[in-house]
This record gives C-alpha cells, structure tokens and sequence, in this order.
C-alpha cells in the first residue's frame, strides 16, 4: 500500500520514465529512420519532462520575488537548464535529419532493412 | 587579474574562435585559413602547458565562468589529471591537423575543406571542455556538441558508407545522451546540485536516504558513456564509422574522442560517487569484466577483417578496455597504467589510421591481402606501421609496453593473476593480427602490384613525429608516470 502511494503521489516521474523506455525501444528497434529520429525526441522529452517535474512544488508560484510577500517559490534552475536541452535535442533532430535526405538520396528508402538488402546485393 | 587566470576558459574559446572563422577564412584565402587554425591549436597547446606549469605550483585551479562561484555558476577545475589529458587531447590534434592539412585536399571536396577545419576545432575545444568541466549540465552539453561535430566530421566525406555510419553513430551517442541527462535527473533530485564538488560532499549524505536513485543513475551513467566509448557489448557502432571516415576523422576518433568519454566515466566514479559507494556496490567489478572481454572480442573480430581500417577501428575496442580495466582495477598503478594508455594509443592508432591514409593516398589499396610487398615501395609508412604494431602488442622500447607493465603489475598487486593473463593473451591476439601485415609487406617475394605515387613530405614528417614519439615513450617514461603517479596519490 505505502508503495503504491508512493507511485500515486509521484505519477509525474513514472510517466517520464515509461516515455523514456518506450523511446528508446522504439529507437533501437525500429527500422524505419524517420521513426527512430521521432523516437529519439520521444526519449529526450521524457529526461525534460522528469527534470522540469523536480522544480515543481505544489502550490508554489514562480520565482518573481515580492517585497515582504511570504511565499513558496518554484525552482527555476530545471527550466532554465531544460531550455538548453531543448536547444540541443533540435540541433541533433536536425542534423539527424538531414543526413536521411541524403541517405534517401543514395537508396530511395528510409528502411533501414530495405537498404541492407540493397547493400548485400551488391 | 591577468591573462595567466583564465586559461582554462581561454583554451576553450581560442579553439572556438577558430571554428567561427576558419570557413569564412577559408573562402577568403585558403592558406590563411589553415594557418589559422594551426596558429590557434598552438595557443592553445600553449595555453594548457602553462596551466600545467600553475597546476603543478599551487595546485588545482579552480575557475568560475563570468565570475560567478559554485553551485549557482558553472565551474572548471583544473588537477593534474584533467590537464594530462588536456595536453594530450590538443597536443594529438595539433599532430593530426598537421597530417590532415596534405590528406584532406584528396579526399574531401575543395568546398568543404573550411567547414572541415570548423568541425574539428569544435571537436578540440568541446573534448577540452570535457576535460576542464565540473558541472553535470555543462558536461552534458559539450557531450552533445562533441557527439554532432564527431558525427560530422566523418558525414562530411558524403558517400553512402559514411553516411550510413555516422547516423548510426548518432542514434547510438543521442541514446548514451539520453541515459546520461536522466542520470544526472536522478543525482539533481537526490541532491540538489550539479557541481561535482558539492554533489560529492552531498550524496555521503544522501546514498543513505535515496540508494535506489543514486544506483540507477551510476547505472545510467555506465551505459551511456559505455555506448560513447565503445566499451564492448556498447561497441556495434565504432567498426563502420571509424573505417569509413576520412583518414584525419578516423585519427581523432579513434585517437581521442573515445578515451575523453572513458575519462569523463572515470570523473563520474571519483569526483561525482562518494568513495564509500564504490566500496558498497561493485561497478569498478562490472567494468572490469566488460573491459576483459573487450580484450579478447575486439582483437578476435580484427582478426577476420580484410580491411585495413576496419580492422584498425576493431583494434580500438581491444585498446579502449585496456583504459577501462585501468578504471576498473582501483588501484593507483592501475590508474598510471590506463592513463599512461591514454597517451600512447592515442598517437599510436592515429599514427596508424595515418599509415592506412598514406597506403590509400599513394596506393588505392584498402585490402589487407593487397598489401604484400608494399614495405620496398613505401618503406617509411611500412615502418611507421611495424612501429605502431609493435607498440600496440607491447614490444619493450615502445609506449604499449609501459601502460601493459603497470596494468599487470596492479592487477598481482590486488591479488587477481587471472587479469594478468588476460592482458598477456590479448597481447598475443594484437600479435596475431599485426605481424601478418608487416612480414608480408617486407618478407613477400613478388614485387608490389599496383601504381605508387610519390607521399607528400607533410605527411611524411608527421608519420616520423609519431615514430619518434613512440619510442621515447617507451624509454623515457618516467616524467609522465610521475605526473599521473602525483594525481593518482590525490584520488586515493
């Protein structure tokens, strides 16, 4: 039962943790290129997801400080480090990306079985 | 305050400085352009010499980024380890750039020579940062920019072997990134902080309260710099993305990219985890028996390759466990070996990736079977590469050997011969796979079958530097054994 609760009251950390296996099985797994860069995002928003749920309290306000107000104020520093993880997780997207096309170009296919097939037949 | 301060952040921006300028320089004038870049690795090897000398004065260096102090500001320490492998990370670039300046023209297309020289100071200032970093966040973001642009340099050559590789590769390092930043999620929920230091003081505190996440995070933090370093069972992406990539790429990934992740695990084990935790839980034991088996796996699939550079790229498996077994050992020789390791592998397989780019240049041969004969036609690169095979079995006179004495000497030290055979019998397999080549390529009778053009004198002169560099490591070792002999008496 204190288990249970335990999970109840921290639901935020198993949802991030459940995205984050299914991202990675997805990206390990799947052949299909495209799925795999979406997969990657998949995985990389659940790490965001887990650290911006640790600067939150409940019932807390964001952190503008008022003179002589007695308030909870949130913990800004996830958000802020987040931002920059967003930065980086978009640039690999992208890059990511563009070597598909380029792939694409090579095989005319994204499948990553469909081009070993190509290249065994060679 | 002066200059001499703020080397550590100087290093890394001087190198960042050349990656913004070094295209529009290039499209200016080619020339100025390499200057460059070789003008600002100099500075910066110049730079991390000086920061060795402040080290070694007055002890670790600490530096603040914009002045403000730890755990609000990011912070960068330099102790004589981080500036050991500082120097080699730099001192080795420098060398390779020197080769790539001759190399690329053949290999790269004329346009995208600039954006070459962006990528790899980019490469060399992010793998510094690793190096000087004590902020997880920080960290994390150099990983990421040292992932891209190591990625990049390899995608850059863009035929289908290349790209196919480093997407690989880039899927497998964003998956090591991924475990990484939930890890250090993990630490900062248990402790609050992203400072090395203060996550150190903080956890003998909190590993009572919250075990489960600190495991899960030292967990994490093995797969995912296992996956970047190629630590065996992680290793499937090394073979084709070191193989296909443009000689100077292969030379630095192979060369460094690889070990500066081994060096950031082995920051994770002993300036992030509290030391009682390495007592408690056995991950030094879990990474000693990966990096044993990598020993044996790695040099048993280079056994079976016929290509030159793919066998050289699976060698690197075997080599990179010997820097893991260092880790794992616990033990200060251990640590004198690994980090000894460290040095010589990284110029004896970037010598030898640049043997393979000399074979290609002047030959077109890739073929480890076509290479028969080869030692009469190009005597100096035969030699180089007898050198570095003799290097990389452990031949006495050579570097390979010292890093190989202080391994096993460690492992009779904490009473396991068991690992002492092990790294006698991956010495035999390196032999095995080595000596063919070089007994062929003098010993053959028949004479070299294909074409010979004349190697360019820059790459013969740095093939020499290498030659040269390696026996004096295997003669004259002692200052750096008593470098890292010093940094390990302050870990222990």
């Amino acid at each position: 039962m204190e288990m249970l609760s335990g999970i109840i009251d921290n639901y935020y950390y198993m949802v991030a943790i459940i995205l984050f296996v299914i991202g990675m099985y997805t990206m390990l797994t799947h052949a299909n290129m495209i799925k795999k860069v979406i997969a990657m995002n998949i995985m990389d928003t659940s790490v965001f997801l887990m650290f911006v749920a640790i600067g939150y309290t409940h019932g807390a306000q964001a952190p503008i400080i008022k003179e002589g107000a007695d308030t909870i104020y949130a913990n800004p520093l996830p958000g802020a480090l987040i931002l920059t993880g967003i930065v980086v997780a978009v640039s690999v997207t992208a890059y990511a990306l563009s070597l598909i096309v380029k792939i694409y170009r090579y095989y005319g296919t994204c499948d990553y079985d469909e081009i070993c097939e190509i290249r065994s037949q060679e | 305050m002066g200059l001499a301060d703020h080397f550590p952040a100087l290093i890394i921006v001087v190198m960042f400085i050349s990656a913004f300028l070094s295209p529009l320089l290039y499209r200016w004038a080619e020339k100025v352009s390499s200057y460059f870049v070789t003008a600002s690795l100099l500075t910066a090897f110049v730079f991390s010499v000086a920061l060795l000398v402040q080290v070694q004065q007055s002890g670790p260096v600490l530096y603040y980024m914009g002045g403000w102090p730890p755990p609000w500001g990011i912070e960068l320490r330099a102790d004589p380890l981080r500036v050991y492998i500082l120097i080699v990370v730099i001192s080795v670039s420098l060398w390779i750039f020197l080769y790539a300046l001759r190399d690329l023209k053949h290999e790269l297309k004329k346009t995208v020579i600039g954006w070459y020289y962006s990528l790899y100071s980019i490469l060399v200032g992010s793998m510094a940062g690793i190096a000087l970093t004590n902020d997880l966040f920080n960290l994390f973001v150099l990983m990421e920019i040292c992932a891209i642009s190591a990625c990049a340099i390899i995608s850059i050559k863009e035929d289908r072997e290349c790209l196919e590789a480093s997407f690989k590769y880039l899927i497998l390092s964003a998956m090591g990134t991924g475990c990484f930043l939930l890890g250090v999620a993990m630490l900062y929920m248990a402790t609050g902080y992203l400072n090395y230091s203060f996550i150190q003081v903080e956890l003998a505190e909190a590993i009572i309260h919250y075990p489960l996440n600190i495991f899960t995070a030292a967990a994490l933090f093995i797969a995912a710099f296992g996956t970047k370093a190629a630590l065996f069972p992680l290793h499937v992406w090394l073979p084709d993305a070191h193989a296909s990539a443009p000689t100077p790429s292969s030379a630095m990934l192979s060369g460094l990219v690889i070990k500066i992740y081994a060096f950031a695990l082995f920051l994770m084990f002993y300036q992030v985890f509290p030391k009682t935790m390495l007592d408690t839980i056995p991950l030094n034991e879990i990474i000693l028996w990966m990096a044993a088996l990598g020993t044996m796996f790695g040099s048993i699939y280079a056994m079976i390759q016929t290509d030159l550079k793919k066998m050289l790229a699976y060698s690197s498996i075997g080599q990179i466990s010997y820097i893991f077994m260092g880790i794992g050992f616990h033990h200060d020789l251990a640590l004198v070996g690994g980090f000894y390791h460290i040095m010589v592998h990284a110029v004896t397989k970037a010598l030898l990736f640049m043997t393979a780019g000399v074979i290609i240049y002047s030959t077109g041969v890739r073929k480890i079977s076509d290479l028969a004969g080869i030692g009469r036609v190009l005597p100096l690169a035969m030699l180089a590469f007898t050198i570095g095979s003799a290097s990389m079995i452990g031949i006495p006179g050579t570097g390979g050997l010292i890093s190989k004495w202080y391994l096993a000497l460690s492992a009779l030290e904490i009473g396991r011969p068991f690992f002492v055979l092990v790294i006698l019998a991956s010495s035999l397999l390196n032999a095995i796979y080595y000596m063919p080549i070089v007994i062929n390529a003098f010993m053959h009778q028949e004479d070299f079958q294909h074409d010979v053009r004349t190697v360019p004198l820059f790459m013969q002169v740095s093939l020499l530097v290498g030659m040269v560099f390696i026996i004096i490591s295997g003669f004259f070792s002692r200052p750096v054994v008593s470098l890292l002999e010093q940094a390990a008496s302050l870990l222990f």
